[in-house]
């Protein structure tokens, strides 16, 4: 039974679909001259060796759920966790921009050009960004100016300027706009200053201003043609380049980053933590792991390292962003960092609520993890202890769980300032509530203070 | 259906490019693409002297094929084919 694949319907080159669990693209006719030249010309062998384009397999045309306008099928490498700009930190976001232009400048080389510059068709593989889309090349057509400039601007160069140049936090302004954010909206919240910056006066301030005043005139491709040059498209593609390695956040010191300096554990208990949470994995043996809360991922490593995949998310994008870092000078392959707030997690959006799935329909995992993470939850967000057991149930089969008792500084810092009105925040109470839907595997103190983890199961399910 | 996906001609453009986006690339593709000129005619002199390639701007290329195939292998080799044990 072959099944469209929902988020793929915007281009009539083709489509992907689900057959037996495994995905598929259909390539259509419409594309066979394209699709052949971007195989020949060189191009898919140069930017599949050096890992940024997804590798394929062609196989039986058979397979095509529609046979009269299908020209090829082809199986894409499997992509092990697919996650969205608005849950990337900026250096993602960042290198994700730089691979498109990229891939854009090469694909001139070949004779081709990038037709779609969506942040959608990049993916996290193996610790670096790969391109996705393989339909997305057509023809160059010398002369022609470059169609996913605009995308371009919106979907990577507004929101890293805004991130950049104003405030971090409005990376979330890309979860609304799913096709990126508009140059005038952009162009009116960047600080003036920006005006003075080349790159951003023109790629993002003159082009939102020569939008507007052309809104209501039709230009079409044939006035256009022959009007701009290879060298200046080459030009344009330098120019974003540097224009997008010249954007920078400082480092993000936010609420988290320093988490680990300031916190309960001695040196001598945190490893001895770590080797705790190790062996609760092993004794899981995973296939895949979430860490909710895992800040810079210190304990996300103890399943990556086993070369386990591994998503490390945090609220943070400070700590997401040292995450990543790391990820990146170490070439780690088993871990993926990503902004999530765990209290308004990502929906279901776009067309139909189909086109990005939230990150509840991602799952479930093996084995969830949530260390230091309860006592946010159940009482600066006011979660009853239930409500948070029943959620990390629909996220997975294993739960690792540390539980950290109202003793503990953390706990009276964030009771503090407040009435404590949660009665059932206890070890007793939590046990009780966790117990509803799991089995208690194993439960051992942590060494030198006065949490406690958890090995949980769920319940089997009628 | 037939008309929807008219087997015959080209792919059309399935993404708007906009009027002002478009016009703004004649503008700006004008005056960079000089500058793209003028850094080759450069860089051709340089390189003539020096015999050197632009190396820097190749590596930080992510669709350069800098390594070659022996360090692919070895990289592959580095993975531990059983992580649990």
């Amino acid at each position: 039974m072959s099944e469209k694949v929902s988020g793929s319907f915007r281009d009539p080159s083709g489509f992907m679909f689900k057959h037996n669990g495994q995905l598929y693209r259909q390539v259509n006719q419409k594309y066979r001259e394209e699709y052949d030249l971007l195989m020949t010309s060189g191009l898919y062998n140069q930017l599949t060796k050096s890992k940024t384009l997804v590798v394929h397999t062609e196989v039986d045309l058979e397979l095509a759920p529609m046979p009269e306008i299908a020209y090829k099928v082809i199986q894409p490498d499997v992509v092990e966790f697919i996650s969205y700009p608005y849950e990337w930190c900026f250096n993602q976001l960042k290198d994700a921009a730089i691979l498109t232009l990229a891939i854009a400048r090469r694909a001139l080389e070949f004779g081709m050009s990038l037709k779609d510059a969506s942040a959608y068709n990049i993916q996290f593989q193996q610790g670096r960004p790969i391109f996705i889309d393989t339909l997305s090349f057509e023809k160059y057509e010398e002369g022609m100016p470059w169609v996913a400039y605009r995308q371009f601007c919106q979907h990577f160069l507004a929101p890293l300027a805004l991130m950049a140049k104003k405030d971090i936090r409005l990376a979330q302004m890309l979860r609304l706009h799913i096709d990126g954010i508009p140059l005038d909206l952009a162009s009116k919240l960047l600080p003036g200053g920006t005006r003075l910056n080349f790159g951003l006066a023109s790629h993002i301030h003159l082009h939102a201003r020569s939008q507007e005043r052309y809104a209501d005139k039709e230009v079409s491709q044939a006035e256009v043609k022959g009007r701009i040059s290879k060298s200046a498209m080459l030009g344009l593609f330098d120019s974003l380049l540097s224009t997008v390695r010249s954007l920078r956040v400082k480092t993000i010191q936010t609420e988290w980053t320093d988490y680990y300096q300031d916190n309960n554990y001695t040196e001598a208990s945190f490893e001895a933590k770590r080797q705790l949470v190790k062996s609760f994995i092993e004794k899981v043996n995973p296939k895949q792991v979430w860490d909710l809360g895992g800040n810079t991922g210190e304990f996300s490593r103890a399943a990556s390292d086993l070369g386990i995949p591994t998503v490390c998310y945090d609220i943070d994008p400070g700590a997401v962003q040292q995450n990543y870092d790391l990820v990146k000078k170490n070439k780690e392959k088993f871990m993926l960092p990503l902004c999530m707030d765990l209290t308004n997690p990502s929906p279901d959006l776009g067309w139909h609520n189909a086109e990005r799935e939230s990150m509840q329909t991602r799952g479930p995992v093996d084995l969830v993890m949530a260390l230091a993470l309860i006592h946010h939850l159940a009482i600066s967000n006011n979660v009853p202890l239930v409500d948070v057991a029943n959620y990390f149930a629909d996220l997975g089969e294993h739960l690792i769980i540390e539980f950290v008792p109202k003793s503990d500084s953390q706990v009276k810092r964030l009771l503090a300032s407040r009435v404590d009105i949660f009665p059932d925040y206890s070890l007793n109470g939590f046990k009780k509530a966790f117990e509803e839907q799991f089995t208690l595997k194993l439960q051992e103190q942590v060494p030198g203070s006065e949490r406690t983890i958890f090995l949980f199961t769920r319940k089997a399910q009628f | 259906m037939q008309n929807l996906f008219s087997i015959i001609s080209k792919p059309e453009l399935y993404l708007d490019p906009g009027s002002g986006s478009m016009l703004i690339q004649l503008i700006l593709g004008a005056v960079l693409g000089l500058g793209v000129v003028v850094r080759v005619f450069w860089k051709n002199i340089k390189d003539f002297f020096t015999g050197g390639r632009g190396k820097a701007e190749e590596a930080a290329d992510p669709t350069a094929v800098t390594e070659d195939p022996t360090r692919i292998l070895a990289e592959v080799d580095d993975t531990p084919t059983d992580p649990k044990l």
